[in-house]
């Protein structure tokens, strides 16, 4: 009972919410990028909150099932295919034995989730499904899934039909504000250069993936050239020499030495998950209450 | 101790804002006092030279709740417990893997052979484990040899590769990029997917390295 890849994925990995208590050690949390499809894509199947689940960037993603299941498609939206017939996603549909499912073009957003009843069948790996590429831990022996790999799964005979209502469905933009507390070296950023960074708007380089995000735009200068190092926060905005905010993501290093403006609300981190280079962000300040009351919201939301 | 929020729900304390083995002392302190605490709730706690940040559920506390908990509750003065390792290491300090060697001799006016004996006679300690898994920041190496960075990183620095830079030292938990002058290799591993806890080595230990022949290295499976 399992599930085999068809075709050869670009970046396809098996993620959960991450990899907890080794950070000590320097080993990455890693985990999803955008939790709110993950935890929906989870609350469709009503599996465990935490289960595991495919991570596919850029779309194309084609299985065939040789058992029944069910799964959910959630995240950026794409014509999925089941036996060739277009499917919406943000909603579950039922397998049986030898249905053919192609994740294919990719319409908005960029990161796909496919989550799977009751998760694929691998066992924890230091507490963690979370495949973590640079550790090569975690997932199917710590690496990217490939074509012919063979996924354990339960065979499902009853489901529930679901599907998420539309006033829950994100929207994925080009362009994006992010909300920043100011926190860790803030107070070696001037007024004025803290103006700069909240009033400019920033494109997205190349440098995107899952440990961090580079921008590019108005240069923001720092009164010091480094820290003594020290544990970085997911979603934190180091500021380099010269001068372009890097927003560190899930699979970003423990501890670095760059100077931190402050953080981007993780909530906003897991918008900013779905933007590709060459689209634009803007920063937009929080008070720590507020952006606290926010975090909140949303964890609550799912619990 | 000055606690702040370092993010909606992460927070970080800082004990001093100098590395030295005083603030060291004080950071494993609070980390093993930390731990006993068994605050529930609590996502990561990773110390650094001069700090400990953690990671909370938002769900439990708020910066406010949580900085008052570890205002009351943090006993900085707790005796330290002896749960740190001495850890040996061997090193085979030669030319052939040792890249930065001779470049070292040259820019300080001190023969190989000094540069070796420094480095091997004093006790580091682990300040800090990051950048990689398992990379640990030792120090404080002596001013004679302190160094800087190269000032192009090579692609690949081996596994294994003991390296100075400034006044830190470190090994190459495995295969990567890196800036740091190269003046040895060992065979120890400090971080490997087979151990119980992933790295042989945390915050707090100490660590000595002894010089040994290629004879010796290669006897332990290494690889020049």
């Amino acid at each position: 009972m399992s599930i085999k890849i068809l075709n050869s994925p670009i970046f396809a990995s098996i993620q959960d919410i991450g990899r907890f208590s080794f950070s000590n050690i320097g080993v990455t949390t890693s985990g999803v990028m955008d939790e709110y499809a993950y935890f929906m894509a989870n609350q469709l199947l009503e599996n465990k909150k935490d289960e595991n689940i495919i991570e596919v960037y850029y779309s194309n993603f084609n299985f065939i099932v040789n058992c029944n299941t069910q799964i959910a498609i959630t995240g950026a939206y794409c014509e999925v295919y089941i036996n060739k017939q277009l499917k919406p996603t943000w909603q579950t549909y039922s397998l049986k034995k030898g249905d053919i499912v192609e994740v294919s073009k990719l319409l908005s957003g960029c990161i796909v989730y496919i989550g799977i009843k009751n998760g694929i069948k691998i066992p924890k790996q230091f507490g963690s499904y979370s495949t973590s590429i640079k550790e090569k831990i975690g997932g199917i022996d710590g690496r990217l899934l490939k074509k012919g790999d063979i996924l354990p799964i339960e065979n499902i005979c009853s489901f529930n039909k679901r599907k998420i209502s539309s006033k829950y469905l994100p929207k994925y933009k080009e362009e994006l504000q992010l909300r920043v507390i100011l926190s860790y070296q803030e107070e070696y950023f001037t007024k004025e250069q803290k103006n700069k960074f909240f009033s400019s708007i920033y494109t997205i380089s190349n440098e995107f993936n899952r440990m961090a995000c580079k921008l590019k735009g108005e240069k923001i200068d720092c009164e010091i050239d480094g820290v003594i190092s020290e544990a970085i926060s997911f979603g934190a905005i180091q500021i380099p020499k010269d001068g372009q905010p890097i927003i560190l993501l899930k699979e970003r290093q423990t501890i670095g030495g760059y100077p931190k403006i402050g953080t981007v609300l993780t909530i906003d981190c897991f918008k900013l998950a779905q933007l590709r280079p060459n689209m634009k962000i803007k920063f937009k300040e929080i008070s720590l209450n507020e952006a606290q009351k926010k975090l909140k919201e949303f964890y609550n939301s799912f619990s | 101790m000055k606690i702040k929020a370092s993010s909606a729900d992460t927070l970080i304390i800082y004990f001093s804002n100098k590395i030295e083995e005083q603030t060291s002392l004080k950071v494993m302190r609070a980390y093993n006092n930390l731990l006993d605490l068994h605050l529930e709730g609590i996502f990561e706690i990773i110390p650094s030279y001069t700090s400990i940040y953690i990671h909370y559920d938002i769900l439990f506390y708020d910066f406010l709740l949580l900085k008052q908990i570890l205002e009351e509750k943090l006993d900085l003065n707790s005796a330290l417990e002896n749960n740190s390792k001495f850890i040996n290491i061997d090193v085979y300090y030669g030319l052939d893997v040792g890249f930065d060697l001779e470049q070292i001799s040259k820019k300080t006016a001190i023969s190989i052979d000094e540069i070796i004996k420094i480095h091997s006679s004093k006790i580091y300690n682990v300040y800090a484990i990051g950048f990689l898994p398992g990379f640990a920041y030792l120090g404080n190496v002596s001013k004679k040899i302190d160094i800087s960075r190269l000032d192009t990183p090579r692609k690949i620095v081996p596994k294994g590769s003991v390296a100075i830079a400034n006044s830190q030292t470190a090994v190459y938990p495995q295969d990567s990029p890196g800036g740091w002058n190269i003046i040895g290799k060992t065979t120890y591993n400090f971080f490997n997917k087979d151990l119980k806890n992933l790295s042989n080595i945390k915050v707090g230990d100490k660590i000595k390295f002894n010089p040994i022949s290629k004879d010796e290295f290669l006897k332990q499976k290494g690889v020049i």
